[in-house]
């Protein structure tokens, strides 16, 4: 690991104005999972860290009915996944939570640093995805703003953020009814792996909802797929529709952990069993 | 530059100047001359580094030196009083849960952790609370039969 400045500001206006100053060179350190193990490979080089535990506030999850359930930048995936809000309203982002990494590594990883490192296959990507989650940002001259989940991600590991933004939370709206419907997550092994496909298939307001992860260069919605299931009964015959059409929408690569043509199979799995689980 | 940081470990008072570009790890192993903790991957996969940080297992290879700051720290040094071992580390004997060793400072450590949070854990608590810890000699049959052990004799208390 290369030498670096280290702080660790009290305030967002602090950190933001370090960031600002340090510009490209200047690196956010939240769990760390992901920046200390690019650090240790010689992947990222910065010339500053700046950890924002230190800041107060970003350590959260409050819910109320108007705005919904907010969990705090710094909040850890462990944190997340033992939570009762979590458990009982948004079970599938509870249970996407607890399939990254290991215990060790959910006792640091935070939900904000898996999005914002912005990978294709970033587990908790595709439940917040399915939510309709607003990501809310600090910026030292407009404040705090809220940017749809579906503007977020913008290639493989790039997001929106522009220099000095600071992510403070994730907000997902109140729904009425709990949502209905499981994380799925397809790997070479059971633990300690990442996805090779994930799927959140999900059903909110009597409407299905589904996105998935590690099929296209930021994980995506399923809207196509959404639209030709919107008012049908899920039948046999629906489904297996679907699970079709899902297969077409998205647009995997072959890599290490899979070829093309095997991921383009398993989204129709996961889509398919994600189906039947709801019309159970 | 050097960062002054405070810390406890295994409830020993420690003040430290430290370098930002160094390990939980490294500091643990070079400075302290605690060597249970191992490094195996430097990556988070293995385990074999696993220390407890306010009570939580977390891999110290994946945290800076300069984060301990405010830290309670707990190595598996820290478990054994003078005379006697934690009774985890008695049931890895007793269990025969090793054999190189390598990555046994780790496994307990993540054990437990586990046991901390909950005296009577299950198996499948038990293998999905070691899933981070890589054992490539003993298997995980004993590992799990030790910290099960521990577990039962909870239960029974
Ligand atoms: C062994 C191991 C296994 C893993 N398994 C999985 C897995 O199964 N699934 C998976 O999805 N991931 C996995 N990961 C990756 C990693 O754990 C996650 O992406 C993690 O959630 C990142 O969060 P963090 O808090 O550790 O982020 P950090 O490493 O601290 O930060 C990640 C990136 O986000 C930026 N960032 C962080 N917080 C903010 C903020 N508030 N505002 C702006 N930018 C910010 C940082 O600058 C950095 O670029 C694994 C990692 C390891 C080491
Ligand atoms: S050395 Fe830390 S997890 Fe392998
Ligand atoms: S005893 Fe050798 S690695 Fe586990």
């Amino acid at each position: 690991m290369k030498d670096f400045k280290y702080f660790k500001p009290s305030s967002l206006e602090e950190a933001s104005r370090l960031l600002l100053q340090y510009g490209e060179a200047a690196s956010i350190l939240n769990g760390g999972t992901d920046l200390i193990v690019r650090m240790h490979e010689g992947l990222s080089h910065p010339e500053a860290v700046i950890d924002i535990k230190g800041i107060g506030g970003l350590n959260e999850i409050t819910f109320d009915k108007e705005t919904g359930l907010t969990i705090g930048a710094c909040v850890t995936m462990k944190e997340m996944e033992k939570h009762p809000m979590l458990l009982e309203k948004y079970r599938v982002l509870a249970e996407a939570c607890h399939s990254v990494g290991s215990c060790q590594v959910r006792n640091r990883a935070t939900m904000v640093g898996n999005i914002t490192n912005a990978s294709p296959l970033a587990d908790t990507a595709t439940p917040l995805l399915a939510l309709d989650a607003f990501v809310q940002v600090y910026a030292s001259e407009e404040g705090i703003r809220e940017i749809s989940i579906h503007d977020f991600f913008v290639y493989v590991r790039k997001t929106c953020l522009k220099a000095g933004d600071i992510v403070t939370g994730v907000r997902i709206p109140n729904y009425d009814e709990n949502v209905f419907g499981h994380y799925q997550k397809h790997a070479r092994r059971d633990a300690v792996d990442l996805s090779t496909v994930c799927a959140s298939v999900v059903k909110v307001g009597g409407k299905i909802r589904i996105a998935l992860g590690s099929v296209a260069p930021t994980p995506v919605r399923l809207w196509q797929t959404e639209a030709f299931l919107e008012g049908k009964s899920l039948n046999p015959e629906v489904i297996e529709a679907a699970a079709k059409i899902a297969v077409g929408e998205v647009n995997p690569i072959t890599d290490i952990r899979a070829t093309k043509e095997y991921r383009q199979e398993i989204v129709g799995v996961l889509v398919k069993r994600g189906l039947e689980e709801i019309a159970k | 530059m050097k960062y002054e940081i405070n810390f406890t470990i295994n409830k020993e008072m420690i003040s430290l100047a430290v370098i930002p570009n160094k390990t939980l790890l490294e500091m643990i192993r070079e400075d302290l001359d605690l060597t249970g903790a191992k490094e195996g991957c430097g990556a988070g996969e293995c385990g074999a580094c696993t220390v407890l940080v306010d009570g939580k297992p977390v891999n110290a290879c994946l945290m800076l030196a300069v984060e301990a700051d405010g830290k309670e720290i707990i190595t598996v040094e820290g478990l054994a009083t003078e005379t006697e071992l934690d009774e985890l580390q008695q049931a890895f004997i007793d269990h025969a849960a090793l054999q190189c060793g390598y990555c046994t400072p780790g496994m307990i450590m993540s054990g437990k952790a586990l046991l901390m949070e909950n005296p009577t854990p299950t198996v499948e608590e038990v293998v999905d609370a070691i899933s981070g810890n890589l054992c490539r000699c003993t298997g995980y049959k004993k590992i799990v039969e030790a910290i099960m052990h521990v577990s039962e004799n909870n239960a029974n208390k």
